[in-house]
C-alpha cells in the first residue's frame, strides 16, 4: 500500500517552563516533564482526506509540527511523501502545504498578491510559471481584491489566501491544522465545500487536517484518528468507527 | 538560488517598512542628527590639542564621522538578525517561513539583507554629507582599500549578527551577543575616541573585536589614502576575524536551530 504520511512509535515530550522557585533550587536540572505526544503510529493513504480528530490540548498541533519539521520527536519517526523527518526535511517541506488557522501567517502591510509572490520565491516556484500560477490561485481561490492589503482581508479571505499560498508549489499532501477555527459558522462552511470538492474530489491530492469538531471531521474526513491526552484512542474509517467510540 | 530568495525578502522588506511612511521618513531622519551633534562637539574642541588623532589627520569629526559609519555596522546591525526573527516570531509569520523547502539559514541571512543595504546606503550619505557640508577632506580617500575593508567589515558583523540569532533562537529574549556589542564595541572599539587614550588592559582586550580594525582601516583608507598594502596588518586581522567567525556563526546557528527544534520553541515567542 503506498502511503503519504506514515507514523511510527511517534512521541514527544516537552521539558516543562519552571517557575523560579523550582529553576533557583535546582537550575541546571529539569524533571518536569510532558509527554504531548505518545507512541503514536498512523498511517494515511494517498489521495485520502485524514482527520486528527482531538480536544484541545489533545497534541494535534505537536504532531503536525513534528511532520512539518518544525519539531524533533523525542523518539519514534515519520515518513512524509516517503521522506523521514529528521533526515529529509528540506524535501517534506517541498512535498507539504501547511494551512493552520492562525490569521497572523501572512504579512499584513503587503497585499494578497505581494504575498504570494513573496512566498512562491521561497517555495521554489519555477520563477517564470510565478505569474502564471500567482493568477491561477488567485482565481481558484476567489480572491476578489488581490491588490488590497491582507490587513484590510475578513478572515475567511485571509485563510483562502492562506490556502493559495499552500498551493503555490502544487505539493502532493496539504496539512491543515484546525483551518477553521477563526472563521464564523457559514464562511467555515464554504471553506470546507471547497476544500472537500477542490482538494479531495478534483485535485486528488492526499489531505491530513486536524479539528476538534466533529461535524467537520465528518463532513471532509474519509478516514479518521481520534487523539486524546496525545494518544491515538481508536483510528479507521468513518464506517469502522460509527458506533463504536464515543467522542467526548 | 539563493539569490532570488534574497531579492524577495529585500522587495518584501521595503515594501514593509514604505508602508508606514511617517515611521520610514522619522527613521531616515534620524540617521542625520548624530551627524550634526557631533560636528558642533568637534568645533567645541577643534583648538584644543588631540595627539592621539594625529595619525587620522588631527581634526575630531572626519574621526568620529567614520565611527558612526561603522557601528552602524557592527553595533545595531550585529542585532539585526536577532531582532528580524524576534519580529517574525511576534508577528506569528515565523512559522510560514519556516515551512517552506527554504533553507533555514538561507531564511534568516535573507531576514537582515535589507538592513545591511540600508546601512550601506546610510554609509554612504554619511560620507557624502560629511565631505559636501562637514568639511570632511575626502580627496586622498583609497576607494579599493575602503571597499575591501568595508566588505570584510560585512562579513564580520554578518557572523556575530547570526550568532546573535542563534540565541534568539533558543531563548527568545536577552541575546548577549548584541547586548555585548552593541555596548561594548563603543566603548573599546575606538567609535568615539581613539583607542590609545585606554588604559593598557583594556587597550590588549580591544584587539580581540574586529570593529577595532575595521575602523583604523577604513580611518586611514579614507582619510590619509593608505592603500592595501599599507593596511596589510588591519587586513589580515578582519581576514581573521572573518575566516573565524563566519564557520563559527553557521555552527552555532545549526546547534540552535536544533535545540529549538528539540525544545518545540523554534516558532514560539
Amino acid at each position: 500500500m503506498d502511503y503519504a504520511v506514515r507514523i511510527i512509535k511517534l512521541s514527544k515530550e516537552f521539558a516543562r517552563i519552571r517557575d523560579w522557585p523550582s529553576l533557583l533550587s535546582n537550575p541546571f536540572r529539569n524533571n518536569q516533564t510532558l509527554l504531548a505526544v505518545n507512541n503514536i503510529d498512523l498511517e494515511v493513504k494517498r489521495g485520502r482526506a485524514f482527520c486528527i480528530l482531538g480536544p484541545n490540548g489533545a497534541g494535534k498541533t505537536t504532531l503536525i509540527k513534528i511532520l512539518c519539521t518544525l519539531i524533533l520527536p523525542t523518539s519514534g519517526t515519520a515518513f512524509i511523501n516517503g521522506y523521514e523527518i529528521t533526515k529529509d526535511d528540506q524535501k517534506i517541506r517541498a512535498s507539504i502545504g501547511l494551512v493552520t488557522g492562525e490569521e497572523r501567517s501572512l504579512y499584513w502591510r503587503l497585499t494578497g498578491r505581494q504575498n504570494l509572490y513573496f512566498f512562491a520565491t521561497l517555495y521554489n516556484v519555477f520563477r517564470p510559471l510565478v505569474k502564471q500560477r500567482v493568477e491561477e490561485l488567485l482565481q481558484l481561490l476567489s480572491i476578489a481584491e488581490p491588490d488590497k492589503r491582507v490587513g484590510l482581508y475578513s478572515a475567511g479571505m485571509k485563510q483562502r489566501l492562506a490556502i493559495a499560498r499552500s498551493l503555490l508549489h502544487n505539493p502532493p499532501i496539504i496539512i491543515m491544522d484546525e483551518p477553521t477555527k477563526s472563521l464564523d459558522p457559514r464562511v467555515s462552511q464554504e471553506l470546507r465545500i471547497f476544500i472537500r470538492d477542490e482538494f479531495v474530489h478534483k485535485q486528488g491530492k492526499t489531505m491530513l487536517f486536524t479539528t476538534h469538531n466533529l461535524t467537520e471531521a465528518e463532513f471532509l474526513a474519509d478516514d479518521l484518528a481520534i487523539i486524546e491526552q496525545g494518544k491515538i484512542k481508536a483510528q479507521g474509517s468513518w464506517d469502522e468507527l460509527k458506533g463504536n467510540y464515543v467522542y467526548p | 538560488m539563493f539569490i532570488h530568495k534574497a531579492i524577495a525578502f529585500i522587495k518584501r522588506d521595503f515594501s514593509i517598512q514604505t508602508s508606514y511612511k511617517l515611521a520610514f521618513i522619522l527613521h531616515w531622519l534620524g540617521y542625520f542628527f548624530p551627524l550634526i551633534i557631533f560636528y558642533f562637539i568637534a568645533k567645541l574642541f577643534e583648538k584644543a590639542q588631540a595627539m592621539p588623532l594625529e595619525a587620522y589627520g588631527g581634526r575630531y569629526f572626519p574621526y568620529v564621522l567614520i565611527g558612526i559609519v561603522i557601528v552602524n555596522f557592527f553595533g545595531a546591525r550585529a542585532g539585526i538578525f536577532s531582532s528580524s526573527i524576534r519580529r517574525e516570531q511576534l508577528t506569528g509569520t515565523l512559522e510560514s517561513l519556516l515551512v517552506t523547502p527554504t533553507k533555514i539559514s538561507t531564511t534568516v541571512v535573507s531576514l537582515g539583507f535589507w538592513n545591511i543595504i540600508s546601512s550601506t546606503i546610510v554609509a554612504f550619505i554619511y560620507l557624502v554629507c560629511g565631505w559636501l557640508f562637514f568639511g570632511v577632506d575626502l580627496s586622498n580617500a583609497n576607494i579599493i582599500s575602503s571597499i575591501v575593508v568595508f566588505g570584510l567589515t560585512i562579513i564580520c558583523s554578518v557572523s556575530l549578527g547570526i550568532i546573535s540569532a542563534s540565541f534568539t533562537m533558543v531563548y527568545k529574549m536577552g541575546d548577549p551577543v548584541s547586548y555585548l556589542f552593541g555596548n561594548v564595541m563603543g566603548i573599546l572599539g575606538g567609535v568615539f575616541f581613539p583607542v590609545t587614550m585606554l588604559p593598557k588592559g583594556l587597550r590588549f582586550i580591544s584587539h580581540f573585536l574586529p570593529i577595532t580594525f575595521s575602523l583604523k582601516a577604513l580611518r586611514l583608507s579614507l582619510l590619509k589614502g593608505y592603500s592595501v598594502g599599507q593596511l596589510t596588518t588591519e587586513i589580515i586581522a578582519l581576514l581573521l576575524f572573518s575566516i573565524f567567525l563566519l564557520p563559527l556563526s553557521i555552527l552555532i546557528f545549526k546547534y540552535s536551530v536544533r535545540e529549538a527544534k528539540k525544545s518545540g520553541s523554534l516558532i514560539h515567542y
